[in-house]
């Protein structure tokens, strides 16, 4: 268990009243979870974790992990960073030129406080990381003869060599091409799996992290805005920005008809007349303001006229742009006054200026915010 | 292997984690207090002892009497003094001017055209960087003085019996100062314009632009910063000069605030008082266009818009004009290497000094390098000049590989620490010597009159240097390197030893080499603090010349630039290889 409890760290800012920083993170994860940190440059994830790592010092907070305390600000009790058994991927992987790889995964053992490892010891640890991040036979190389995946791989090893509580990811795609980058993702959900460590990953790229976790935490501003599995966080997201980073999103704001209970449906007055029916996952009260995200790709484009099937929320509009996508087509509709993007299929092409009507469930139209 | 189980092993208890942390923790602090330490008792005592010598009044043994102003009232009012200043001002702009204009063109010719001749412009930069100032001096003035070629073909050609130039002159020191110079501004101003973003240069001269109308609007103007910086930090230094004031300057009874300083502390017996006032004024100047000078640098390197990576601007081609541009390389090349270097032959095959002429071929001789190379006298001079530098070096680069590094992460106290060890960057070289010479006459070390009163100096003034290798070599390391290092389980200590000395290597090794060369070149510091048994090059060299040994002299002076020489390539070959070793970026 890795608890992180009211973690506040704030960064002055002279130039502008905005300072960066995280205030008030709070999280729990079971052991052997895989979490990531998603959010924007400057929302406070990477600060988040190099306070887990202890590269920071919190202005306020407390962390622990399997039950021994790495800080606690009330207690001000601050374990370095050197001995709070934690394993670490950088962003720019960090090996270290000077030393074969080798060396650069045995380090940690080297240098370990906790206990003296023999010789043959290092050998067995160092090899066994090598092969289960797939380089086996690399050891002797110099480290700056490696390509980018490869000092990847190594800097991997040399963070679960000496069998971490906890493994902190830091951005560890961003800089593979994309190819290389959907291989590794894989690998790295592989890998994490295989030895079952606590995980923490930061990115900013929504679909790595949809794609990975266990658990999601969606960061804005220094704060956790939504924090749930990668479908709620996709299909239910708490608030307009939740539904906009994650993924596209059509939102239209209204103001709800009725007193809703929470997760029901309810009706949605939109601005400029039409009325909907959308899914309120916190119900809400008659009368007030409420804005629907609906995705594209649950948005149904057909001629006017079709018959749209049981309570199916049906838009009429036009179409104001296209763009050919290859196995999908992408369209601008222009539905009274405000545009929606829809996604259809490639096979049925509507040009600009085609009347058309939009067909979506009321369960894909979410009241967010 | 399970791991929970390993888990349960490595869990520190919270008591444990508190008191070992602290102590942990405190290591880079016990680093700071104790560089920090060092660098205080070093560097405050020679400030705080020229400020007290300028407002005080001593007895005959140098005992404090008194507290006045009397020394500055006299600067200010004695005629002399005021002549003084203003003699140090026109000369150090009138040789910063010239030094910018010749090294400017020349650096912007190698560096951004595809001017021929290039290597020379570089060897001219690499044997100038070995030899001793007051060699080039010594040179200058023969090649420009009276029996030298220029007032010999004057005469020769008008018959006339007088000079057409005299050297001792203020426009005599302001061109040789502008010489010494020349180097260094095209050394500096070349890496400016190596770092310049040429795709900016491309898109003028594709917007239609001439070679002249790209240079004008648009290389000129981003360069503007770096070259006002650069003017200013040339500037400074010239305020600080000795070797053309004393050499060139004083001869003619032309004085700058430096060598008022030197007569003020050479006679006896000595008006400290008097010399502090002067230093305390040089001093205050210094530090004021240091302050300037550190906000324009600062400004200058936004200008720098492209990193390393292997990268180099596509070079502008000049057309016919390649010739001319070639033609003042090599022009510089002799103006600035080659003759002095001739003069200084032709001085070391005469057994007396006279000027070039073919009636004094048959009496060349190598008579003079025998002298040198057998005499037990200058072999220990050198020997004693390479052990003060090296060893002032090496203690350098250890103090400031840690300080440099507390300070680059923005350690505890690395805000201090930085101050500290470029406090002396305020101490022209004369200035530096009259207060380390005071300090050491008063503190009870029998060191006055020994060579360590010489490196002392040197570590003082040259501790800036290595304080910026170190501090631009750190940064140049990737931050995540050491992170990744202490989130391994490693201690700071371990970090340092482990990660970063071994990467910072080139960075130690291009600052040892450039201190080595620097303290066997210059002549100010040492001139007060050297006695007869602790001498060192610059000083023996300037002895020399003073008691008119003209020949043995030049021929030591070239054997030596030749040692030095092997100095200067091996440094900037470490500096080439330096800079595509930028690690983690």
């Amino acid at each position: 268990m890795l608890t992180v409890r009211d973690l506040t760290k704030v960064y002055a800012n002279r130039f502008d009243a905005q300072a960066g920083g995280v205030r008030e993170v709070s999280f729990e994860l079971p052991t052997g979870t895989f979490f990531t940190l998603l959010g924007p440059s400057g929302c406070g994830k990477t600060t988040t974790l190099r306070c887990i790592a202890g590269l920071e010092r919190p202005d306020a907070g407390e962390i622990t992990v399997e039950g021994s305390t790495l800080f606690d600000a009330a207690r001000g009790l601050a374990v370095p960073m050197n001995q709070r058994g934690i394993g670490m991927v950088f962003q720019s992987y960090a090996i270290w030129p000077h030393m074969t790889v080798f060396e650069n995964i045995a380090f940690p053992l080297r240098v370990a406080k906790a206990r003296r490892y023999a010789r043959e010891e290092v050998r067995a640890l160092v090899d066994q990381a090598l092969s289960t991040v797939g380089l086996g036979g690399y050891g002797d190389r110099p480290a700056t003869r490696l390509s980018g995946g490869q000092q990847q791989r190594v800097a991997l090893a040399r963070a679960i060599v000496h069998r971490p509580r906890v493994l902190l990811l830091d951005e560890p795609l961003s800089n593979l091409d994309a190819s290389l980058r959907e291989e590794m993702r894989a690998e790295l959900r592989r890998l994490q799996r295989q030895i079952g460590v606590t995980t923490i990953y930061v990115t900013h790229d929504q679909g790595e992290a949809l794609a990975m976790s266990d658990r999601i935490a969606v960061m804005e501003h220094g704060r956790i805005v939504q924090l749930d599995e990668p479908r709620a966080i996709y299909f239910r997201p708490a608030n307009e920005f939740v539904a906009s980073f994650i993924g596209a999103a059509n939102l239209m704001s209204g103001i709800a008809d009725r007193a809703v209970e929470a997760g029901g449906i309810g009706s949605l007055t939109l601005e400029g007349g039409p009325r909907i029916a959308c899914l309120f996952p916190a119900g809400a009260s008659a009368g007030c303001q409420a804005t629907a995200s609906v995705r594209p790709e649950s948005i149904a484009i057909a001629p006017v006229g079709t018959a749209a099937t049981g309570d199916a929320n049906v838009l009429g509009g036009e179409i104001s742009a296209t763009s050919f996508l290859g196995g999908t087509v992408r369209y601008d509709v222009l539905v009274d006054g405000r545009v929606l993007r829809v996604v259809g299929p490639a096979e049925q092409v509507f040009s600009p200026g085609c009347a058309v009507e939009l067909i979506f469930a009321p369960q894909s139209a979410v009241a967010v915010g | 292997m399970s791991v929970s189980g390993l888990v349960e092993r490595r869990t520190p208890t919270p008591a444990g984690a508190t008191w070992l942390g602290a102590v942990r923790a405190d290591q880079r602090l016990l680093i700071a207090v104790l560089v920090g330490v060092v660098l205080a008792v070093l560097m405050l005592p020679p400030l705080w002892i020229l400020i007290q010598d300028s407002l005080t009044t001593t007895d005959a043994i140098g005992d404090v009497t008194g507290w006045t102003l009397a020394h500055f009232h006299k600067l200010f009012t004695d005629r002399d003094a005021l002549t003084s200043i203003w003699n140090t001002l026109v000369f150090a702009a009138g040789s910063t001017v010239l030094s910018l204009i010749t090294g400017g063109i020349l650096a912007w010719l190698v560096e951004r055209t595809n001017a021929p001749c290039k290597i020379f412009a570089y060897l001219a930069t690499i044997i100038s960087m070995g030899t001793p100032y007051i060699l080039h001096v010594i040179a200058w003035l023969f090649l420009l003085g009276r029996v030298g070629p220029l007032n010999d073909l004057y005469r020769q050609l008008t018959g006339a019996t007088g000079n057409i130039f005299e050297v001792n002159s203020m426009a005599g020191m302001v061109l040789i100062e502008g010489f010494l110079w020349s180097p260094l501004v095209f050394l500096l101003l070349g890496a400016t314009f190596r770092a310049a973003n040429a795709d900016m240069e491309e898109a003028a001269r594709m917007s239609g632009a001439s070679v002249f109308d790209t240079l004008r609007r648009i290389s000129l103007p981003l360069a503007w910063p770096s070259i006002l910086a650069l003017a200013l930090f040339v500037f400074i230094r010239a305020i600080g000069a000795f070797e053309v004031p004393a050499l060139v300057g004083m001869p003619g009874r032309i004085y700058v605030l430096t060598t008022d300083v030197y007569e003020a502390t050479i006679v006896v017996p000595p008006d400290l008082g008097y010399a502090g006032a002067f230093s305390v004024v040089m001093v205050a100047i210094v530090a004021v266009l240091l302050a300037w000078y550190g906000r324009l640098s600062k400004h200058a390197e936004r200008y720098h818009s492209v990193t390393g990576k292997g990268y180099r601007p596509r070079p502008f081609d000049l057309g016919r004009g390649r010739r001319i541009a070639g033609a003042l390389i090599l022009l510089n090349f002799v103006v600035v290497l080659l003759l002095p270097l001739l003069t200084l032959l032709w001085m070391s095959l005469l057994p007396f000094l006279r000027g070039f002429s073919l009636a004094a071929l048959p009496m060349l001789t190598l008579k003079n390098y025998r002298t040198v190379l057998n005499a037990p006298d200058y072999v220990a001079l050198a020997l004693n000049s390479l052990t003060v530098a090296a060893g002032a070096a090496t203690a350098i680069m250890l103090v400031t590989a840690l300080a440099g590094w507390i300070a680059a992460r923005r350690g505890p106290g690395g805000r201090i620490l930085d101050q500290l060890a470029t406090l002396s960057l305020v101490f022209p070289g004369i200035c530096l010597g009259v207060a380390v010479m005071e300090v050491y006459l008063r503190v009870p070390l029998p060191i006055y009159g020994t060579l360590w009163i010489i490196a002392i100096a040197y570590f003082i003034r040259y501790m800036p240097y290595g304080m910026r290798y170190v501090y631009s070599g750190v940064l140049q390391l990737h931050r995540e390197l050491e992170e990744a290092a202490g989130i391994a389980g490693a201690t700071s200590l371990t970090t340092l030893r482990r990660i970063v000395v071994p990467l910072l290597t080139p960075a130690l090794v291009a600052g040892w080499l450039f201190i080595f060369l620097i303290a066997n070149k210059e002549l100010a510091i040492a001139v007060l603090l050297a006695s007869p048994g602790s001498q060192v090059i610059a000083v023996a060299i300037f002895d020399e010349w003073v008691n008119g040994q003209g020949g043995e002299l030049a021929a030591f002076g070239l054997v030596w630039t030749g040692l030095m020489t092997f100095v200067a390539c091996l440094f900037f070959a470490q500096m080439r290889r330096g800079r595509t070793d930028v690690y983690g970026n």
